[in-house]
Order: C-alpha cells, then structure tokens, then sequence
C-alpha cells in the first residue's frame, strides 16, 4: 500500500492518488493496483482509506435525497420540477390528493412554487420522481455549489444547526445545491451561507462562522437598542 | 505578403522574438474567471488569448441529439471578428468547424462521458487575439475549464505545437514562422500515459524531421501540463475572511 498524497492536499484530474487503497469511486479511477483522481478537490486521508472531495461539479439526483425544487409544469397527473439537475424530475398526483383526474393539480401545486421532497427513485438515466412535498412560502432560496452542501450541514448537522439557532432563521437545505430561508434575519443567513460556500475547505470554519455571526447580530441588536 | 527566400526566422540560432529553437512563448492561464459558466479559463499564449467558458452537464437539445448511454460533448470554437489583421467575418467557417472537431474528439477521450447520459456538456472557446497556434492554446485552455467545473476527467489535455522553420525544427511557432515555415505539427496528449489525442501536420517532413519534431511537441506539452498544474491547484486556494 502506498499514499501519495497527504491529508489536506488539494489534487487535480489524472494525478495519481495511491496503490492498493480504498478511495471513494465515484471520483476516482482505478487502473491495475493504481487510483488515480478524476476531479479536482481535496482529499482526506485516514488510514486505507482515501476519501477525495471534489470541489465543482453539478447535482445528480441520488435517492432519499432532500431537495428544493420549482415547479415548472403542470401534467394532467403529477408535477415536471425543475431540481437543479440536468435531469427530469416528476412528482405524482397522488402525492397531494387521491383523486388525482377528478381535481385541478394547479389548486395544490403551481408553476413558480417552491417545493421541499424526497428522491424516492432514480433510475438508469439518472431520471428521478420525489415524494413528501412540502410547500415552501416566503422566504429566499439562495443557490450555492451543490459539492459544498455537506460543509453547510456541517458534521451531524452541526453547521446547520448554528446557523438556525444564532439567526433564528427558519433554513432548510436541499441537497441539489438550494438553500431556502425565511425570518427576520436573513440577509445574515446569507453572507454566512456564502462564506461557507467560499470557504469550505479550509479547517476552524465553523468557529469562524460562530464568531461572524455573533458579531453581526450583535451589531443589529446595538441598532434595534438605539 | 513577401517570399518565403527573402525572410529571415532565424539568426544566429535565435528566432525574431528572441527565441531560441526548443523554447515556448511566455504562457499564463488562468482557471476560474467566469462566475456564470459551471468553469472556465483564460489562456495567454504568447499573443494569443483565449477565454474558454464549460456550461454543463444540462439537459441536451435538441432531443434527438441525446445519448441514453452517455453525455454528448459538443466544443465550439470561434475566433472574434477582432482577433486577427483583417477583420475575419463573424461565425462558423470551414477553419473553425474542423477546429471544433478535432477538439471535440480529442477531448471526448479523456471526459468521463458516461457519467452523465442523455446530458450535453458545451466548451465554448473563444479567441479574442490570434497568433498561430490557436488550436494547442484552445485545447489546453478547454481542459483546464472542464476540470474547473467538476467534470470527471481521466487526466488533462496539453497542448504544443512543433515545425519546420528555414530547414529547422524548432518549438511552438508563432505568427511569422507559420506564415513563412515549411511545416506545423500541433500535438495534444493525455500527459499521464502519453497518450495522444491529437495530431495534425501542415507541410512536408522527412521521416526523421517528424519525429525530431513529435519528440520536440511532446517535450513541450509537457511542461505545458506543468504550468495547467500550477494554475488549477493555484485557483483552489481560498483566502480567508476574518
């Protein structure tokens, strides 16, 4: 076994990774005993193991995903949603009513809202349907690079969990790269979503967010005080 | 434009830009400059300067077109009506559809297509200033975009041109060379195995010129793959915000 890289380095498409290791296939080739990258993002090192995270890179639709989608067409028996994919997505009727032909499908869910659901199938071609939809009124959605929503959730939600609970904000991250907020402080929820986002790989970013935050709240709260 | 007999390319073993025979143009790249496009780069090679913008994987139209196997990678090269002495008319031309070709191929090999069925990847090459060897520059510049944006790629794509200048096999010809030298091979490889992707030649050359000068293209592309290196790990480093 043989590493050649180290924790923490950044690697680029086609550079050699190591020999006989495990690392995550999904962005990595393996020619012979050898592992080479196919993306270019960061990688981490425990062991065996090889873990590469890439840095870019679009949404595919994987099951029990969340995501946040819009609605951008009405079918006589279900919803076309627009995910933030390169692929279609299709939500039943039978998800808002059991009488599916018998109701208007504009009455529960029309083209330009924001919907919250579940993958529950992908197929071959990468074609998904959700469930659960859950309508999202108000607030903002904001896009970030899909490859760094795991660091806005943060280790056991951690990241996400600090952000609602500092800002108050009602946040709700769709894993296809979508970030719906509403409350009294989102303009805050924002600029910290998208430190995040530019800052992602790099380490103590959640102390550095904790810090920016309370800064910045404390300053509204000095203003409301006035 | 004068004769080929009357022009000097080279004088005591130097070359008009102060060259000498196995040396590249100043070349600088950039990964990352468009905030619109899912990747792009800016390449400038010698007076070349290219911006090279990846939109993809999206959903492919027309619907004909799609692939339920894999994704459709469609490059397209265009030169500014700007970009050359006489003002060239804007859009496609037989030049630049067979650049597009040649490109679109040779890339096609290292992209991880199947990853993404019935998608299209688009690599829009853009070439605001033209001094021979557009195509290498445009290539290099291509795969830097796609790895910006997260494509899977086997390995990278470099670049480099070799020719004969006044009998002389020499590296990476510019404007004057190409329009008065005997022969252009612009070669572009997969680094990691060497493997070649594309290969054309302008002129005639012996048997050994050829290889003397495949040898002399390879030796270049790289340290082109050298520098593509340094600019994509250079565009991962993040400054961070107190």
């Amino acid at each position: 076994m043989k590493i050649y890289v180290k924790d923490g380095d950044f690697v680029i498409p086609g550079q050699l990774i190591g020999e006989n290791i495990n690392c995550n296939l999904e962005y990595c080739i393996v020619e012979g005993n050898k592992v080479y990258s196919t993306v270019e993002g960061l990688v981490r090192v425990n062991r065996k193991n090889v873990k590469i995270i890439p840095s870019f890179g679009g949404y595919i639709p994987k099951k029990d995903d969340i995501v946040i989608g819009v609605v951008i067409e009405v079918l006589p028996s279900g919803w076309v949603m627009d995910i933030n994919s390169p692929y279609l997505c299709i939500m039943e009727g039978e998800e808002a009513t059991e009488e599916v032909f018998k109701s208007n499908l504009k009455d529960f869910f029309d083209v330009g809202d924001i919907i919250s659901a579940k993958v529950s199938e992908v197929n071959e071609v990468n074609s998904c349907k959700v469930v659960n939809p859950k309508k999202l009124i108000g607030g903002i959605v904001v896009d970030v690079n899909p490859k760094r929503i795991p660091r806005i959730l943060g280790k056991k939600r951690s990241m996400l969990l600090l952000l609602r609970e500092k800002t108050q904000c009602r946040i709700i991250v769709g894993q296809n790269g979508r970030v719906w907020i509403k409350g009294e402080n989102t303009p805050i929820a924002i600029e910290a979503i998208k430190k995040i986002e530019r800052e992602a790989q790099t380490k103590g970013l959640t102390d550095r967010i904790e810090r920016m935050l309370d800064e910045k709240l404390g300053m509204v709260k000095k203003k409301n005080e006035k | 434009m004068k004769n080929k007999d009357e022009v000097q390319l080279i004088v005591d073993g130097r070359r008009l830009d102060g060259r000498r025979p196995d040396e590249l143009r100043k070349i600088t790249m950039k990964v990352g400059v468009l905030t619109r496009a899912a990747g792009s780069a800016y390449i400038e090679w010698g007076n070349n300067k290219i911006l090279v913008g990846v939109q993809g994987p999206r959903a492919l139209h027309p619907k004909y077109l799609r692939d339920p196997t894999k994704a459709v990678l469609r490059c397209i090269y265009n030169m500014a009506p700007f970009s050359v002495d006489e003002r060239k008319k804007p859009g496609p031309d037989r030049r630049s559809m067979e650049i597009s070709k040649v490109i679109t191929e040779a890339l096609s090999y290292v992209v991880l297509l199947e990853k993404f069925p019935n998608t299209g990847i688009d690599v829009f090459i853009e070439v605001l200033q033209a001094d021979a060897g557009t195509r290498c520059a445009a290539i290099t510049a291509a795969s830097l975009a796609l790895a910006d944006a997260g494509i899977p790629m086997r390995d990278l794509v470099a670049a480099c041109a070799a020719g004969k200048v006044q009998g002389q096999i020499v590296l990476d010809i510019m404007k004057e060379e190409d329009n008065y030298g005997e022969a252009d091979l612009p070669v572009a490889i997969a680094p990691r195995k060497k493997e070649i992707v594309l290969m054309q030649m302008d002129g005639n050359l012996t048997r050994e010129e050829f290889k003397k000068a495949y040898e002399l293209a390879i030796k270049g592309a790289l340290q082109i793959y050298e520098m593509q290196k340094k600019a994509l790990l250079e565009s991962m480093k993040v400054e961070i915000e107190e």
